[in-house]
């Protein structure tokens, strides 16, 4: 039994350091393609941009705040932009918050590292990496990410406030590894160019850290259709949304001890439900399908588990409706309301 | 560190007597302090920097822009209060702390106080924290305040007075707790046989206290800190507390009122909760009641008090006891519900709502310390000596337009205790806050926090005036 708000607290911090770690990621490798493909003389910074803004569901909020957009604005708009709610800034802050709103639960080593990544984001010394290194100063807000992840593993004692923090991570980390593939399904198709084709698909591998497991499992060649298969469907690639997905499933069994298989609210249903979709199909399901579309109709699913956390173990809906009629409800509840939107923003 | 140089003034001095020597209950500690090298001093100075730094023993400034947590600044010389003055401290507060429940419970129910003219109407009605919603309701064994903070001061004559009581929300007893903790490791050789007692059964006392107004004699009830959230300046406290007492500290959307209970929002579903050790002043408790634009608060919170589901520690409206018009009249008061003496002293006070006072106020402004009634922290206040003519104008305005909202007293050159600043050890004013625990009997704190102003001269203790603390050690014997 733990306080809603804490277990709130909980998930939000790891699912924004998450975040902040994946935004890090498709801006470090989309820099690398970016001058792969100027030193070549193809397409233009903003071809290239615009599916990566979609992909991240970012595109009207940036057109909002650069109408004429510039050399290396998205770059910045991803990366240090506070107006950007999503932004790399906005996701560590964010995290910051909830850490420090949960202090007393979580280890001081913890702490210690999510106010140093804090701190550096910023400092005198980042700025001068990013502009120096670009790639060096995304690399250093990867292995944060993950050296927390792992601090995170080897201090917290394994209650019900490292479930939540799991949960956060796992259903953050599925969204963003659906968006990197997504990225390449909006963009223009590079008719006959088969060698661009697998550079480019290579390039989501490696946003993914996933090209030493794609060469062990399918060789050299990289085809569409087995990165799908990999970043969607593999039961054993700790990034992929099929292993996400049951991470999350049994960590949410876990939660309230319903056996796995079975569920006790809307969230393990809808976990459960996308687990057996996952399992149950492949590739060619996508293909006939279509990438986007059906990568689409998973983040609708990611989003509904996320929103049923929120209400089956914050809002309590079941037990609070009892006593009030619709639409009678008190006003302290708007306030979740509002606070979940906007740590939702993406 | 030289003790040799260190001269008293033409005041109290905590160390050394009008003749120059230390006063024999501080001849232990002054000699070990006076044994450390230059060396180890500054080494032990970074040493307890560090660790306040790191445990993140911080408050919040209000109004300053930069950065909103600061480092509480510490002094290692500890102040040292002999068995003997303790007991007449204790003794003190004990009577103070029974009055003013007693008046409480009075000024909700008969009011025969003032039916018997001991203090005027207009005195409780016209407090702004007087509760009007709360005359004829009942709480739990009949304690208004649990948990009372006394601001002490000693004047030329060293004698202790009362310089206003805290009986809503008071604060700095995590700081009395971590500056032991903190002197216990950097100083551990200065409390070799010292006779210090010990101040840490502070939350498990506090915890008994909460536990004894469980509503309908509850043996096992569910409590709760309520913090207005980690930006309140005194978050670090709550935290502190909730953490040593083991329970759960909540904000007020953890918390919902159904049917008159309170519950808290738990991924288990909602539990009951049975009191609630609230840091949140009344204004802001129930939108429903006071404050309508709060949402630090709990709507319905106030229902379930009236019914007498939940309790709170403080109860509402005791605001109208630690009142600085009401303060005037704590003697009057324990002679009467008591039949006593007041055994402690406290300052002359004007009250500018009595037309003589008053005309002796605006007369008198510069030699004068004018307080608004209902303020706290050193907010709202003048001191005459040391104001500009601006500041004094300003005053002499508020004044005489509500005059029920200010007092005044004589400027109280209040004791000074040796303190370590750049280039040694100079005198600086201090003054004290025990904290006294209202439950199943009352206990002080042997202690309590001590303040120090850390500018020359300064006599503003608070913290958010530039104020320090200290140790504060009451000796066994």
């Amino acid at each position: 039994m733990m306080l809603s708000r804490v277990a709130d607290h909980q998930y939000w911090m790891s699912r924004q350091m998450e975040r902040a770690e994946n935004l890090a990621r498709l801006v470090r490798v989309s820099e690398e393609m970016l001058l792969d493909d100027e030193s070549l003389g193809r397409g233009t910074a903003e071809e290239y941009w615009n599916p990566v803004l979609a992909a991240t569901a970012m595109e009207s909020v940036f057109q909002g705040l650069y109408p004429e957009p510039r050399q290396g604005d998205v770059a910045r708009f991803l990366t240090l932009d506070l107006r950007n709610p999503d932004s790399i800034l906005a996701c560590i802050r964010q995290a910051r918050e909830n850490a420090r709103s949960v202090r007393d639960k979580i280890s001081d080593e913890m702490w210690t590292e999510i106010n140093a990544l804090n701190l550096f984001v910023t400092s005198a010394e980042g700025m001068e990496l990013l502009e120096r290194s670009p790639q060096a100063y995304y690399e250093k807000i990867i292995a944060s990410s993950m050296l927390f992840d792992g601090i995170t593993d080897a201090t917290l004692t394994r209650d019900e406030g490292w479930n939540f923090l799991q949960l956060g991570r796992l259903l953050e980390r599925a969204d963003m590894t659906s968006r990197f593939l997504d990225i390449r399904a909006q963009a223009q198709p590079v008719a006959g160019d088969s060698a661009l084709e697998s550079l480019q698909w290579g390039a989501v591998l490696r946003a993914c850290s996933a090209h030493a497991g794609y060469r062990r499992v399918h060789g050299g060649e990289i085809t569409v259709e087995r990165v799908v298969d990999l970043l969607l469907f593999s039961n054993e690639f700790p990034r992929s949304v099929r292993h996400c997905i049951r991470r999350a499933d049994e960590v949410l069994h876990d939660i309230s001890g319903t056996p796995t298989g079975r569920y006790s609210n809307t969230c393990e249903k809808i976990t459960g439900a996308l687990l057996a979709r996952l399992s149950f199909a492949g590739p060619p399901e996508v293909m006939a399908r279509g990438l986007h579309a059906y990568i689409d109709e998973l983040q609708t699913q990611l989003n509904g588990a996320g929103q049923a956390v929120f209400e089956s173990y914050v809002l309590l809906p079941g037990e609070i409706d009892r006593h009030f009629p619709r639409g009678t409800r008190p006003d302290s509840l708007s306030d979740w309301h509002r606070e979940q939107q906007q740590q939702q923003q993406q | 560190m030289i003790l040799s140089d260190y001269k008293g003034a033409n005041l109290f001095d905590e160390l050394v007597d009008s003749s120059g020597q230390i006063r024999p209950y501080y001849r232990g500690v002054a000699e070990k302090l006076a044994g450390l090298g230059p060396e180890e001093m500054s080494q032990k100075l970074r040493s307890l920097e560090l660790l306040f730094l790191k445990q993140g023993i911080t408050f919040t400034v209000y109004g300053d822009e930069q950065g909103t947590e600061r480092v509480f600044p510490f002094d290692p010389f500890p102040r040292v209060i002999p068995a003997s003055e303790w007991e007449q401290i204790e003794a003190g507060l004990v009577q103070r702390i029974t009055a003013l429940n007693l008046f409480l419970y009075d000024v909700y129910h008969e009011q025969r106080i003032i039916k018997d003219g001991i203090v005027p109407p207009e005195v409780v009605f016209g407090a702004a924290h007087f509760r009007p919603e709360f005359v004829g309701v009942s709480v739990p064994k009949d304690a208004y305040i649990h948990v009372c903070g006394t601001d002490l001061i000693r004047d030329r004559d060293g004698r202790y007075l009362v310089l206003e009581d805290n009986g809503r929300c008071p604060s700095g007893v995590s700081y009395v707790l971590e500056n032991r903790a903190a002197m216990k490791r950097v100083f551990p050789q200065l409390f070799n046989a010292s006779g210090v007692r010990p101040v840490d059964t502070y939350p498990a006392d506090l915890l008994a206290t909460l536990r004894h107004i469980a509503p309908h004699e509850n043996p096992n009830p569910n409590v709760v800190l309520l913090t207005p959230g980690v930006h309140n300046s005194a978050y670090f406290e709550h935290s502190f507390l909730a953490r040593q007492m083991s329970i759960e500290i909540v904000e007020g959307r953890d918390l919902i009122a159904l049917d008159g209970f309170v519950y808290m929002r738990t991924t288990r579903g909602l539990r009951q909760v049975d009191v609630i050790y609230r840091r949140i002043d009344d204004d802001f408790l129930d939108p429903q009641v006071f404050r309508k634009d709060s949402c630090l608060g709990v709507p319905g919170l106030v229902d379930a008090v009236r019914r007498g589901n939940v309790a709170l520690a403080n109860a509402i409206g005791t605001g109208v006891a630690d009142d600085k018009v009401t303060y005037a009249f704590v003697p009057a008061m324990i002679k009467y519900y008591l039949c006593q003496e007041p055994i402690l002293d406290q300052v002359p006070t004007y009250l500018a709502w009595r037309d003589e006072d008053k005309k002796y106020i605006l007369e008198n402004l510069p030699q004068l310390v004018v307080k608004a009634a209902n303020e706290s922290g050193g907010y709202g206040m003048l001191i005459g000596p040391t104001a500009t003519a601006a500041q004094l104008e300003d005053f002499r305005q508020k004044v005489a337009a509500q005059p029920r909202n200010y007092i005044a007293q004589p400027v109280v050159n209040f004791s000074q205790h040796p303190t370590l600043v750049e280039g040694g050890l100079e005198g600086r004013h201090v003054d004290l806050r025990p904290f006294v625990l209202w439950g199943d009997n009352v206990k002080v704190l042997p202690g309590g926090l001590t303040r120090v102003a850390l500018k020359r001269g300064s006599l503003v203790v608070n913290s958010s005036q530039g104020g320090g603390s200290k140790d504060t050690w009451v000796l066994a014997s």
